[in-house]
Order: structure tokens, then sequence, then C-alpha cells
């Protein structure tokens, strides 16, 4: 980004030169011009940051790094079981990929925010002085909320003393309620967050306005799913992708139905009810999900803890009606693919798809596959 | 050191931590820690991007392999950074339901620790078995990847998992509860749990359920049992849910209204098993009325809140969503006689 682009870029989004207080790293993703959206779910904050980055492509088609994680651990100087890669974005325009990395945990966790170049090559992005805003995700209170959480607490080490009478009692002001993002994706100056309560299950998507408007949290959206027709029930969304040039959301809840969302009822919203187009079976958690487009139709990938690999047509899924029958196994036709251990993806240059894989030893592995083998 | 400076140094020196020296990788294709090697006289020193990580090993190579020609034997030095040394002080404090029976659908689980704790532990560390035969209950937990915790790292929220105990959704039918309705189970964790300074915990913890049937009906406040106070006394207004609620939420759900609509200062206390819950005012009870206020996200064991079924029937036309953010219950207290009681939506 050269300096005038910088500057226009800073002015444009509301962005001020700083040093993100980052405690801990998350979910990423790209949104307008370069702005790079971290999440940082210790510091209930996300951050826009100007990531210094090209403005031309890297000229390579893809990128693979054997020995991800253990590179990862030198680097960082650690050991490999230290190393924590939390999320995987690429640049827009620059196609240089970004990774969330957490080095450590507890009191040692250190957040790094590495750039993996073109040959390997791997930098910890500098975060000192760096055009950046931020908001809030903690739940802002109800209007007519004017409650302060409290807890007793025993002994002196913590909270505060309050008196009533001869009565004496040590309160601390906890925030015990948080959220966690999962995921998050930009569309059209709304920064779409998905994140789990730590108390009530019920779900909420947020959508949060960019530029950053200094509301904490603009708004959020209740979400449901119906399974066969018979069952209603609120649930988190843990992953999602926007596709059809952004008319709809694919997304799956923790509980793993695969949910089709209109992204204008995401958008305008207080309550949106999915429809329910693909089931994935028991003990599987998706991890991440992806959209490219070969030979002119838009296909999705969804990666899964325990099933293989999954590739779905987009016109399938718009095809497919509401599942209503249990003993309606699958929805939408899908196609398994072969990849083993993959975990986070992303689309690169709209000719390949990036995956990290974990091969049988735990060796993590960045990979890229040419669309059209898919 | 001979004119020698810190760009020349750093083309022959190499940091590395030692396990993967001795891993056998093939060094000349790894990228070394990250730093700076600074020339001070005699000495150089390497000033690491991230600090050295306690406990481990750190090797220094001489004439390193990234040099073009081929090396067949570097001289290797290594450094061990020391490890923190202490005895685990960390505990358990609680573990929520703090009741004794779970219905089969319960939905979470709560540990408090006495410490902040390391994350990455409660696939690990929290493990549910049968009590008949301490056969191992697998795949109870949702795997959640980030773990869900309070901001000070002391609360962990364990779910178990939703796909499975959702009717009609295909972990359901495939592989049934979690838990198995009259077998009784014992939670378990274990001293491996790491707290935020990598210390173990001082012991396990152990916590018997019995196992009984869903709970599948909406929380309703008209089912409560209310003990108003008189006036001009500080005595406890109680609630009695008649089943145990989501101790989280009920710890900041319910509070109390005066006449004019603030929140009354005092304290709450939420009863044994999660089943009752106990209000104390900091000062006297007025003639006057008041309004125990609900916050309707408030949820039972099961997920099940006051204005929705967790998983809801939709032919069942008493388990329709209901409307309203809290439920107000006006009482109003008097010297002698029994209160007046109103509820509303609001």
């Amino acid at each position: 980004m050269s300096a005038q682009s910088w500057a226009v870029t800073t002015s444009k989004y509301g962005l001020e030169a700083g040093t993100p207080e980052i405690k801990s790293l998350g979910p990423l993703t790209f949104g307008p011009d370069g702005i790079l959206f971290v999440s940082d779910n210790l510091g209930a904050t996300i951050f826009a940051i100007a990531v210094l980055d090209a403005e031309e492509a890297n000229g390579q088609s893809e990128i693979n790094v054997e020995d991800l994680d253990t590179r990862l651990a030198a680097y960082l100087g650690c050991s490999r079981d230290d190393v924590f890669i939390r999320d995987m974005a690429v640049h827009p325009s620059s196609a240089d990929v970004y990774l969330s990395v957490m080095r450590g945990s507890g009191e040692a966790a250190i957040p790094v925010l590495i750039k993996v170049g073109t040959d390997g090559t791997l930098s910890d992005v500098p975060l000192d002085n760096v055009p950046f805003s931020q908001t809030s995700i903690e739940d802002a209170p109800a209007e007519d909320d004017d409650r302060v959480e409290v807890r007793l607490v025993q002994g002196d080490r913590e909270g505060e003393v309050m008196e009533r009478g001869d009565d004496r009692f040590r309160i601390a002001r906890d925030q015990l309620r948080t959220v966690t993002v999962t995921d998050m994706a930009y569309v059209e100056g709304v920064l779409l967050v998905a994140g789990a309560s730590n108390e009530e299950f019920s779900s909420t998507f947020r959508r949060i306005p960019f530029p950053f408007n200094g509301n904490t949290i603009a708004n959020s959206l209740e979400i449901f799913h119906v399974s066969h027709g018979k069952y209603e029930t609120a649930s988190p969304i843990r992953t999602f992708v926007p596709y059809g040039s952004n008319t709809s959301v694919l997304a799956s809840y923790t509980c793993t139905p695969i949910v089709h969302f209109s992204l204008g009822d995401l958008k305008s919203g207080v309550q949106a009810k999915g429809k329910t187009v693909a089931e994935l079976g028991s003990r599987n958690t998706p991890l991440d999900m992806v959209s490219y487009i070969s030979d002119g139709e838009e296909y999705l990938l969804v990666s899964n803890a325990r099933h293989p690999l999954m590739k779905i047509a987009c016109q399938d899924l718009d095809r497919q009606g509401p599942l209503t029958q249990p003993d309606e196994p699958v929805g939408a036709p899908r196609q398994e693919l072969p990849h083993k251990g993959v975990g986070r993806m992303a689309n690169l240059n709209g000719s390949h798809v990036l995956m990290m894989q974990e091969d049988d030893g735990g060796n993590i592995h960045l990979r890229s596959y040419e669309i059209a083998t898919l | 050191m001979g004119g020698l400076t810190a760009e020349m140094l750093s083309r022959r020196l190499v940091v590395l931590p030692n396990e993967l020296v001795q891993s056998g990788v093939d060094l000349s294709s790894i990228q070394p820690v990250a730093g700076r090697f600074e020339v001070n006289q005699d000495a150089v020193c390497f000033v690491p991007r991230f600090p050295f990580r306690d406990g481990l090993s750190y090797s220094l190579i001489v004439n390193p392999v990234n040099d073009t020609r081929p090396v067949e034997n570097p001289a290797v030095w290594t450094i061990q950074q020391p490890a923190r040394e202490g005895a685990p002080t960390t505990e358990v404090v609680a573990i929520y339901p703090s009741g004794g029976e779970l219905p089969v659908n319960q939905l979470k689980f709560y540990a408090h620790f006495s410490s902040p704790m390391s994350e990455g532990w409660a696939a690990r560390a929290v493990q549910v078995r049968r009590a008949d035969n301490d056969e191992q209950l697998d795949g109870v937990f949702l795997e959640m990847e980030p773990e869900l915790w309070d901001r000070e790292r002391r609360r962990l929220t364990l779910l178990l998992d939703p796909g499975r105990i959702k009717r009609g959704l295909a972990p359901n039918a495939e592989a049934g509860y979690p838990l198995i309705e009259g077998v009784p189970v014992i939670l378990t964790i274990a001293p491996e749990f790491q707290d935020a300074v990598g210390r173990p915990l001082l012991a396990s913890v152990e916590r018997r359920y019995e196992i009984g049937p869903p709970a599948r009906v909406r929380v309703d406040s008209a089912d409560w049992r209310y003990h108003f106070p008189t006036a001009g006394s500080t005595d406890r207004l109680t609630v009695e849910f008649g089943r145990p609620l989501d101790h989280a939420l009920l710890e900041h759900c319910l509070w109390i209204h005066d006449a004019t609509g603030k929140e009354l200062p005092g304290r709450g206390f939420i009863g044994a098993g999660e089943r009752r819950w106990r209000f104390e005012p900091m000062s006297p009870w007025k003639e006057s009325r008041y309004r125990v206020i609900v916050d309707t996200r408030l949820e039972d064991l099961a997920g099940n809140s006051l204005i929705r079924v967790f998983d809801r029937d939709l032919t069942r036309a008493e388990d329709a969503p209901a409307n309203g953010r809290y439920v107000a219950i006006e009482f109003t207290c008097e010297s002698t006689g029994s209160p007046t009681t109103r509820r509303s939506q609001m």
C-alpha cells in the first residue's frame, strides 16, 4: 500500500495510527481495501487493522508449506505443542497468507499475527503504530437495565468492601458472561460475526457496521432452524460463508446441521429462520467453509472434524427444499473429496483453494489445490 | 570480534529449539528463532523476538547450515531456559449443577477454579464415566475451539453435544443422548488441567449425578412459589423454582425493583441445588409495592428458558415461544397479613 493510499484508507474508515492492544488472536477476515479484521476473544474486541501489504498480486498462483507447525515452532522459539493456529486469511490484493497464532497458553500466551510469504518465509506482522480501529464484542446492557453484576467473595484478596449497618461484606464485579467469536465475514459495509455465549445457549449473530461507529454492538439477530419440519431450535452458528454474489449464506451450527440463509434476512431482520439443507451425522463438527467458482458454477467446501471434506454445488443448495423427514439422511447432494485432515481453508486468487491439512503424525501442512482438480 | 558485524554474524549463527535440532529435521529448510544478533565489543548477544520459553532448551548453531557450503558437523551449544518452580495451588472450587440429579438432556456444566486457567485442557482433563461399571462415556461434550471461559479464565462452560440432545437431528438418532436415563455418572476433572502459570491442580475432583427423564417444558414463573417478606423487616424474599435452574444465569437474571422502578440494593443468594433464590435488601422493606424482575433468558438445566423450549415440537401449541424480555411479579409489602401479588410481561 502506498503512503498516499494508506492515508486515504485511514481517513475513509476512521482508522487512527497506534498500537492495538491485542490480548489473544482468533478468527480473521479481510474487509475493504486490505483491512484485516482480527477478533480478540480474551479482550472481547474486534480490531480493524490496515495491513501494509502490496496492492499488486504477488504473482504466485499457489503457496505450499510443508510442516507449517514445525516451522512456526522454530520461528517462535517454542515446542510444536505450543503453536496454536487459530485462523487463516488471504490478503485480497497481494494474495499473501495471514495466520492468527497463539504461542503457548495461560499467562505465557503470546498472540502473533504471521504473514506467510509465497516462498514459505514466515514473518510476524508488526503492530506498532499501525492504522486501526476497534469495537467491543461485549453485550451492551439493555437500556432499561442499570444493574451492576456483583458476587460475594471471601477473604480480602479481591473485590471491594460494602457496608450495611454493622455488616461488612466484600463483593467483586465480574464479567462472567462472555461471547466467543467463532467466525467472521465482511459483506458490503457490515462485519458479520458468529459467536457463542458461555451462558445462555440461544443464538445471536451480530452485524457490526464498518467503519465502526462507536456503538459497542450495532444489532444482533436470533437464529433458528427447523429439523424435519417438526422441531425448532435456536443454536449458535459456528462457521459460515457468504456465496451467490453475497445473496446467500451457508452456515453450520454447533449441533451440525448445515443451513441456508438469505443474506438479506441476516442483514435486516431481528429473527431469521434458516433452511436446513444438509446434516452431517453424529460426533462431527464442521470446521470451516469456503466458496469458489469453477466453470462458471459456484461450489462450497465444508471441512469436518471427523467426516471427509465435502463439496456441494450452490445450485443444488438453492434447489434443495428444507429437510422434512427424519429418514432423509443427506439433504443436498454432496461429494466427498479425498483430502485428509483439512481444517482451515481459504480461496487463493480464485484459482486455488488453500487448505491447512493435518497428517496422521499430527503435522500441519499448508497446501494449495487448483480449483479445476477439486 | 575481529570486525564482524551483526549482519555477518546472523548469517553464521542460528538459534533453534533444541528439540527440533534433535528431531533430525532438515535444518537447512527451517527458519531459525526470530530475533537479532548484537555485537558488543568481544561479546555477541542474541535478542529473541519472542521471550524464550521456560523449561525449553535452545541450540546455538555455529557455521550454520544455511551457508552455501555443505556443513557436516556444525558446532552446537545448548542453553536451558530454567523451568518455573512451584507447587500446585489451584483447585476446583465449584461444579454446577450442584444438585444430585440431571435430566437426560442436560445441556451444560460449569467448573469454577480458584485461579485463572490455561486454555486447551478441557477436552483432555474433563471426563464423564458410568458410575455402575466405570466405563467412560465418549463424545459427551461438544468440542469447542476456542473453549468457553469467563473473562478471568476462572469459570469454564462445558456444553454437552447439542446435536445429540436435540430430537430430530442425525447425531441424536445415531448416537442417542450423551447421558443415559437411569445410569448414574461421575464427572471428573483431572489434576492435569493446567492453571495459567502451567501448574497442575491440587487434586482431582469428582461429582456424581443420577440421570432422570428429559426436561422439555418452558420455565414458568407462574409455577414458582414465593415467600414475601413483611414491611419493616430485612427478611429475605424467597423464590422456589420447583426444578433446578442454570447457575450462571441465576446470578444475573433475577432482581427486585422498588415502586419507582429502580433496582433495590441488596444481595441475591442462589440456594442449594439451584432450586431457590433469596434476596436480602440493604434496608428494611417498606410498606410499598415491589416487583421481582425475571430476565426471560433464564434457563433450566436442559436449556429451556421462560420464552422457549430448547427443541420445540412444532405440533405442541403449548410450547409456542412466548415474547417479552422480562417477566415482573408484583407484590406489596405490608406490616401484617399476606402480601398481594400480580404477574406481568414486560
